[in-house]
């Protein structure tokens, strides 16, 4: 029997002990924060599609460090930075979660699967109501998205990281995902991570800002439902198929975001059930649990070490609240322009997290009036937020990262 | 601290351009949408005059109260 010896028998213990003190704190922190996302997103605190996964990834990655050489350690879960062609084949041979990553996350892919997915369980049809109205809020929304950039310079970050974390005002997660992918690629694990950590607690945390600056009988002003028209499928393709025409014509760079999106809305408007359960289930739920999965597993214990996180956890916060006061802004104009007959909280619904926040507004609005129905109204204006949300990322990466001519 | 204010200046140039095009998309949307509706009426309105009535008259027909 050959000798044992028991770190050598259990090296994720192994590991932990023999690794600097502070990589094996932050190993600890990470496990403990994994089983909380999973604790919380099972309980519905935070969004269970995403948490739940990304815990497990989290809780498991950071458990299962091992020897892979006499000196090297490492996970057999995914080499983020593996590169050439060499590296590539011996990791995906490796690495059980390395395909997924390298042919659906590195590339952008994952985030317009999630679009697909969004397109085919959206109503374009809301933001046909009022759509002039829905994008002065849509644009107001988009305030986080602006003022962080800046911010972000001014504390010390290049401009493609800066743009990337203030892309999280869109709270738009694929956007987010992409953008940062585009921009800052060396980044784009803790601003996806910090963009749905905190897009998770949008339900929580917007209803109090809504209570806050808009006085309840506002918040009670009941939309005309008459003024909602019915409007065809066909309607709804022509407008999707020239929107989306005329968008990727102007950033191409976004063009796969766009074209993602509009597949899925004229899908579902032209009735291809088939296709529309696809986009709308398998793909969106088994993109959005890979998603989540991976995002876990990239949370390495060097990831928290990266000084640069507390700044992005900070800015993250600053973008979304900036952003949700800027929607009510908008709420506001628009109440003012329309002689005070639009229900200012459909503002909120402005930041692009669709439907959540266009949840929050109807909630809400109906705590305030019983009778309050703004819901048409308010997925108007979240649809609104994708189209200037994906216009924003596709001005800044044309202009960050794209060679000029 | 140039570096910050060349930022403000970015900021500044893409929200508006970015306001700029999400505006005018919400118009061309707009007048898709009333276009798309004159085109109806029209055809509901030829389609009523082939039938030898007006719009109107076809638009308005009483309906069965049974």
């Amino acid at each position: 029997m050959p000798e044992i010896h028991f770190l050598h028998l259990f090296q994720g213990i192994a590991t932990m002990v023999a690794s600097d003190p502070l990589i094996a704190a932050a190993r600890v922190l990470l496990i403990a924060l994994g089983i909380a996302f999973v604790y919380l997103g099972a309980k519905g605190t935070l969004e269970p599609l995403i948490m739940i996964p990304m815990g497990i990834g989290m809780a498991s990655v950071n458990a299962g460090v091992l020897y892979l050489s006499a000196k090297n350690m490492g996970t057999i879960f995914i080499d983020p930075i593996a590169s050439g062609p060499d590296k590539l084949f011996d990791v995906l041979q490796i690495n059980f979660l390395q395909p997924i990553y390298t042919f659906t996350f590195s590339n952008g892919l994952i985030a317009c699967l999630v679009f697909m997915g969004i397109g085919a369980i959206s109503d374009i049809g809301y933001m046909l109501i009022a759509p002039v109205r829905c994008m002065i809020i849509a644009i107001t929304a988009e305030l986080g998205t602006m003022l962080t950039f800046p911010i972000a310079v001014g504390l010390g970050l290049h401009y493609n990281e800066a743009a990337a974390i203030a892309v999280v005002g869109t709270a738009d997660a694929p956007m987010v995902l992409y953008a940062s992918l585009l921009l800052a690629r060396d980044l784009f694990v803790p601003i996806t991570i910090v963009a749905y950590l905190y897009l998770s607690l949008t339900y929580g945390g917007y209803p109090y800002l809504v209570r806050l600056l808009i006085p309840k009988e506002l918040r009670g002003i009941k939309m005309d439902q008459k003024t909602i028209p019915n409007i065809s499928a066909g309607e709804k393709i022509t407008f999707s198929i020239i929107t989306g025409t005329v968008l990727c014509l102007l950033f191409p760079v976004a063009a796969p975001l766009f074209m993602s999106f509009f597949v899925g809305v004229i899908v579902r408007e032209a009735g291809v059930k088939q296709y529309v359960d696809f986009l709308g289930g398998t793909v969106l739920y088994g993109s959005t649990f890979f998603l989540g999965l991976l995002l876990g597993v990239l949370f390495e214990a060097d990831t928290i070490l990266n000084p640069k996180v507390i700044l992005l956890l900070f800015l993250g916060m600053l973008a979304l609240l900036l952003s949700g006061i800027g929607g009510i802004i908008g709420g506001y104009i628009v109440y003012w322009i329309s002689g005070r007959t639009f229900n200012p909280v459909i503002g909120i619904a402005g930041v692009s997290c669709v439907p959540t926040t266009a949840k929050v507004a109807q909630k809400e609005a109906h705590a305030a009036n019983k009778f309050a129905m703004i819901l048409p109204w308010a997925m108007g204006a979240c649809v609104s937020g994708v189209i200037s949300s994906a216009i924003i990322v596709g001005i800044y990466v044309t202009l960050l990262q794209v060679p000029s001519p | 601290m140039e570096s910050f204010w060349g930022a403000v200046k970015l900021m500044l140039f893409v929200y508006a351009l970015a306001a700029a095009i999400s505006l005018i998309t919400a118009w061309m949307i707009k007048y898709i949408f009333v276009v798309i509706r004159m085109q109806k009426s029209h055809a509901e309105a030829s389609k009523s005059a082939k039938a030898g009535t007006s719009p109107t008259q076809g638009g308005a027909a009483p309906k069965s109260t049974a």
